[in-house]
C-alpha cells in the first residue's frame, strides 16, 4: 500500500462523513427504508462502554515502546523474531461454526480451499470461508453487497472508505453491535483483544456503541512525514537533523537540485508539511469559534511556500505533472532526494525495492519541524486504527461470541505461537526458520497472505524488519525522537455522519483542484482564495462550517 | 446457407411485405445469430438507463434507487449554476472541435497514402506499425509522451544539457488541445484507417484504368474517383463524430488533469467523475451525464438529418 492509501486513511479517519437521508413521508409507506444513521455519541456515554485496556507482557520487544501524551506511544521494535513462541490461547477457540469473511487484498488472491486455510480452520475450530477480494476495486464491490443487504458474516471495511461505504449507516442496520460483548471488563474474556489500545476501539465506535474490531492499532498514527535519501545526504555531508524550518528546506532545494543530471531535490511534499505552518488538519477552535482550514492564514502560507518551491524548479517535473504513482521509483532511483509518504513505507520491503535501484539505499526521515523554526514542532495524530472489521447483524449472540473468540486468536501478540500460525502458516509446509527469521516456502508465498486473516483482527502494530536491524532501529529512533510532537487535532477519533450536502462540501473538490494547481506552480495563492470564496458561498462551505459547529462542536466538544 | 435470396423488387414499385410469420421463418437463423448481441445490448445499455432516475433524486447508495428521496430538478438547477460545469462544457466543445479539424482528416489521408503503396509487404509493415499504438492503454501512451516530452523527459534533458531553454509541453495549459490531439493521432489514427481502407477496396479498379486511359493524372483520379467513392463513409464517420462531440475521451483527461489543471482539462466525463462519483454526490454526476446524453442525442439526430439533406445515407438509409 502506498502513499495515497495512507494519506486517505488518515484524513478520513479523523473526520469521516456518511450520507444521511431524511425520509420523506411518501416513502415511509414503502416499508423497510433505511433507519437513522449512527453518528457521534456523547463523550461520557462512550467512555463508559469503551473496553478495558490490559497490555500483554508475555513477549518482550527489543526496543520498548516510549509513551508520549495521552493515547500516544511509539510502536515497540523487534530486531529478531521471538525464538520462544509463547502460546496465548489454550485449546481451540471455535465450536465448529461456519462463517464467511470478505477482506480486501492488494496482491495475488490465494487459491480457494488451500492447505493454509484448512490448517487455520483446524486451529480456529471453525469453518471460516475466506473470500479475499481485489483491494483496488473493493470500494465498488462493497456498496453492491450493502445495497442488496447481503454482507458476509465478517467483513473488513477500512476506515478511509467510511464515507464511501456509508459505515455510519450500516452500523446497527447491517453490522452487529458488539458493545454487550466487549464493553468495560467484558473484553477480559478475550485477553488478546483487551491488549489492543483503547483509541483503536474508539475508532470503531459509532454513536455510543462498539462495532469495529481494529487491526494493526498504533499509538503513533500520523498521516505521514518527509523522508530523505540518508545514504546520499551522508555522502554529501548533510545532517538532516539540522533542518529546523521551512527556509532550511528551501535552501536544501537549491543545494540538491541538479536538473542537468536529472536530479531534483523534492517530490510532492505539501500533504505532510502544511500543518508545520501552523495550519490545522481540517478544523481549529479559536476562542470558541470553529474555524475551517481554508479560513486560516497558515493554510495560505503553506500554499505559498509550496508554490515557491515548485516555481523555483526544486520539484521533479513528473511530480508537477501529477504523476504520483511513480514517486517511489523516483526516490529509489535518486531522481528525487526528499519525498513524503505514510509511515507504513519504512520497512524491509522498502529497503529491498530501494536496494534494487541503488545498493547503498537507506531511508531517513526529517524530524517534525515548525515552519518558522521557532514554534514548538507539532504533528496531528490520526485515529487509533484504520483497518476495521465488522460482524453481520444477523449473527446470533453465541455466534458473535464464537467469532470474537476467533478474533482473540487472530489478535495474539507478535511472535506468539498463534501469530506465527496466522502470519506464516505451518512450519515446514509454509515457512522454515532461516537464521532465526520465518521465511516463506513456495507454498507459503502462494497461500499465506498478510492481508487475509490479519484483516479480521490483528494485534497492535510493532516495528520489525527481520534480518536488517538498522531499518527497525532507524524507525524506532525516529518515532522516539518525535513522539512528543504528536497532538490530537480537533474532533480526533470521532466518527461523524454528515448529510450528503455537507459531505460534498467537505470533499471540496473545487478547492482541492485549485490547491493542487497552486502547489504545482500553475495557479497563484490568490486564485485559491477565489476558489475558497466560491466554495464558501455556493459550494456549501459556510453551511458545512455551521453544520459542524452546531451538530458536532456544540454537542460533543472537540474530542481532544 | 439454404435461405433463398429474395428477388430484387422492381424500382418504383414497393414490394408487398410478406406476413411476419413468413419473415420470421425466413430470417430465423439470422435472428438467432443477433440474439446474443441484442441481449447484451439490453442488459448493459438499456437496463442501466433506469439508473438515470437518480438524477432526479438525492441518491443514497445505501437506500438504493427505490428508497432515495426525490429532488425534482434540484440537481439540474445546481448544475446550471455551477461555473465548473460550464467550464467543462466549454472545454469539451473546444477539444472536440480541435480534434475534428486536426484528427479527423488524418486517417483518411493515411488510408489514401497506404492505398497508393504498391508493395504489399511495405503496406502490411506500415499498417502494423500504425495500428500498434491503438492497443496501448492511455496510461502507457501518456507515460511514453511524458518520457519523451515531459520536464524530465528525453527532449528536455537534451535541451537542458545543451543550455537551450526547456520546453515542457506536458504541463502547459495553453497548448493542451494540440497535445491531446497529437496523442490521439499517434494512438488512434492507424486504427481509424481500417474503415477507409475497406471503402477504398470497394472502389471499382476499372474506373481507374478507364480514367488513366483517358489521360487523367494522379490528382484527377483522386478527386474524381477515389474521393467520391469514399464520400459515403466519410459522411457516416462525420455524423458519428458529431454525435459524439461531447465525448472526447475520459482516461486521457483523467490522467493529465493534474498536469495542466482542471480548468483546462476537465471535460464533461471527468466532471461527472470528480464532482459526482469521487465526492459521493452521485445524483449530481448523473445529472451532468444525463445532460450530456440529451445534447448528444440532439446532435446525432441533427447530423443525420444533415447527411440525408446532402443525399447521403447517414446512419441509416431513408
Amino acid at each position: 500500500m502506498g502513499n495515497e492509501l495512507n494519506r486517505r486513511s488518515f484524513l478520513n479517519a479523523a473526520v469521516s462523513a456518511a450520507g444521511l437521508v431524511a425520509m420523506g413521508p411518501l416513502l415511509s409507506a414503502c416499508g423497510s427504508g433505511p433507519a437513522q444513521r449512527a453518528g457521534v455519541g456523547s463523550e461520557a456515554a462512550l467512555k463508559a462502554v469503551l473496553p478495558a485496556y490490559v497490555p500483554n507482557t508475555s513477549i518482550k520487544p527489543d526496543i520498548p515502546s516510549v509513551a508520549g501524551g495521552p493515547d500516544v506511544m511509539t510502536s515497540p521494535g523487534f530486531l529478531s523474531y521471538p525464538a520462544n513462541r509463547v502460546a496465548t490461547v489454550s485449546g481451540v477457540p471455535g465450536k465448529g461454526g461456519k462463517y464467511s469473511a470478505v477482506t480486501p487484498l492488494w496482491g495475488t488472491i490465494p487459491p480457494a480451499d488451500n492447505a493454509f486455510y484448512a490448517a487455520m480452520n483446524k486451529a480456529l475450530g471453525v469453518q471460516l470461508e475466506m473470500k479475499p477480494a481485489d483491494g483496488n476495486n473493493y470500494n465498488t464491490i462493497i456498496p453492491t453487497m450493502t445495497a442488496s443487504k447481503r454482507l458476509p458474516d465478517w467483513i473488513q471495511l477500512p476506515t478511509w472508505w467510511n464515507s464511501q461505504m456509508n459505515v455510519g449507516g450500516l452500523v446497527g442496520n447491517q453490522l452487529a453491535d458488539l458493545t454487550p460483548h466487549l464493553s468495560g471488563d467484558n473484553i477480559k474474556k478475550y485477553p488478546n483483544l483487551a491488549a489492543i489500545p483503547t483509541a483503536a476501539w474508539r475508532t470503531g465506535a459509532w454513536g455510543e456503541k462498539l462495532y469495529g474490531i481494529p487491526s494493526h492499532a498504533t499509538g503513533f498514527q500520523i498521516a505521514g512525514t518527509l523522508y530523505y535519501r540518508r545514504d546520499i545526504f551522508d555522502a554529501k555531508g548533510i545532517t538532516a537533523d539540522q533542518v529546523k524550518s521551512a527556509d532550511d528546506l528551501m535552501r536544501l532545494g537549491k543545494e540538491l537540485t541538479d536538473a542537468k543530471s536529472g536530479v531534483w531535490a523534492f517530490d510532492d511534499v505539501y500533504r505532510y508539511l502544511y500543518t508545520s505552518f501552523g495550519a490545522p488538519l481540517k478544523w481549529r477552535v479559536d476562542n470558541g469559534k470553529l474555524v475551517h482550514l481554508y479560513e486560516t492564514e497558515e493554510f495560505y502560507a503553506a500554499l505559498d511556500w509550496n508554490n515557491r518551491l515548485a516555481t523555483s524548479g526544486y520539484v521533479h517535473p513528473d511530480a508537477l505533472a501529477g504523476d504520483n504513482a511513480n514517486g517511489n521509483t523516483r526516490f529509489y532511483g535518486g531522481k528525487t532526494l526528499i519525498s513524503s509518504s505514510g509511515t507504513g513505507t519504512w520497512n524491509l520491503a522498502d529497503l529491498q525495492s530501494g536496494r534494487a535501484a541503488d545498493p547503498n539505499y537507506r531511508r531517513g526521515a526529517f524530524n517534525i519541524i515548525a515552519a518558522d523554526g521557532k514554534s514548538t514542532p507539532r504533528v496531528d495524530m490520526g485515529a487509533g486504527a484504520s483497518i476495521m472489521s465488522y460482524l453481520n447483524i444477523n449473527l446470533k449472540p453465541e455466534q458473535i461470541e464464537e467469532c470474537l473468540a476467533v478474533a482473540n486468536y487472530l489478535a495474539a501478540p507478535y511472535g506468539s505461537a498463534e501469530f506465527t500460525m496466522v502470519n506464516f502458516g505451518v512450519e515446514g509446509t509454509h515457512f522454515t526458520m532461516v537464521d532465526g527469521v520465518p521465511t516463506a516456502t513456495e507454498a507459503g508465498k502462494k497461500e499465506v497472505q498478510a492481508q487475509t486473516y490479519p484483516f479480521l483482527a490483528a494485534p497492535a502494530a510493532v516495528v520489525n524488519s527481520p534480518g536488517v536491524d538498522f531499518v527497525t532501529q532507524d524507525y524506532c529512533a525516529w518515532q522516539a525522537a518525535n513522539v512528543k510532537a504528536l497532538a490530537k487535532p480537533v474532533f480526533w477519533n470521532m466518527n461523524i455522519s454528515m448529510p450528503q450536502a455537507q459531505a460534498t462540501a467537505d470533499a471540496a473538490q473545487q478547492v482541492e483542484d485549485a490547491m493542487r494547481d497552486c502547489i504545482h506552480g500553475k495557479k497563484s495563492v490568490a486564485e485559491v482564495k477565489d476558489a475558497v470564496a466560491s466554495w464558501k458561498s455556493s459550494g456549501g462551505g459556510d453551511k458545512l462550517i455551521q453544520w459542524t459547529d452546531e451538530n458536532v462542536l456544540q454537542k460533543h466538544g472537540t474530542g481532544q | 446457407m439454404t435461405t433463398a435470396t429474395p428477388t430484387r423488387p422492381d424500382r418504383g414499385t414497393r414490394p408487398a411485405r410478406p406476413h411476419w410469420r413468413v419473415r420470421l421463418r425466413r430470417d430465423r437463423s439470422l435472428i438467432l445469430m443477433t440474439l446474443p448481441a441484442v441481449v447484451l445490448l439490453l442488459v448493459f445499455n438499456y437496463v442501466p438507463l433506469f439508473g438515470l432516475v437518480t438524477a432526479f433524486q438525492e441518491y443514497d447508495p445505501l437506500a438504493g434507487i427505490w428508497y432515495s428521496t426525490w429532488a425534482g430538478l434540484d440537481q439540474f438547477q445546481r448544475l446550471f449554476g455551477d461555473a465548473n460545469f460550464w467550464n467543462a462544457v466549454q472545454n469539451t466543445l473546444y477539444l472536440s472541435f480541435v480534434q475534428l479539424v486536426l484528427f479527423f482528416p488524418v486517417p483518411i489521408a493515411l488510408a489514401l497514402l497506404l492505398n497508393s503503396v504498391l508493395s504489399q509487404r511495405v503496406r502490411n509493415f506500415i499498417q502494423s506499425v500504425v495500428y500498434l499504438p491503438h492497443f496501448f492503454s492511455w496510461v502507457l501512451a501518456i507515460t511514453i509522451f511524458q518520457q519523451m516530452l515531459g520536464g524530465a523527459g528525453a527532449l528536455n534533458h537534451f535541451l537542458r544539457n545543451n543550455d537551450i531553454g526547456t520546453w515542457d509541453v506536458m504541463t502547459n495549459p495553453d497548448t493542451f488541445a494540440l497535445l491531446v490531439s497529437a496523442q490521439v493521432v499517434w494512438k488512434e489514427a492507424g486504427w481509424g484507417i481500417i474503415v477507409f481502407l475497406a471503402a477504398l477496396a470497394a472502389v471499382n479498379t476499372d474506373l481507374y484504368e478507364a480514367a488513366a486511359a483517358d489521360g487523367a493524372g494522379r490528382w484527377r483520379r483522386l478527386w474524381h474517383i477515389t474521393l467520391p467513392g469514399l464520400r459515403g463513409v466519410i459522411v457516416l464517420m462525420l455524423v458519428l463524430r458529431l454525435g459524439n462531440a461531447l465525448t472526447v475521451g475520459f482516461e486521457q483527461f483523467l490522467i493529465q488533469r493534474n498536469a495542466v489543471g482542471y480548468d483546462t482539462a476537465d471535460v464533461l466525463d471527468t466532471f461527472s467523475f470528480y464532482y459526482g462519483i469521487a465526492t459521493g454526490d452521485y445524483s449530481y454526476g448523473a445529472a451532468a451525464g444525463l445532460f450530456k446524453s440529451v445534447i448528444s442525442l440532439l446532435l446525432i439526430w441533427g447530423a443525420n438529418k444533415l447527411a440525408h439533406a446532402f443525399g447521403e445515407d447517414g446512419l441509416y438509409r431513408r
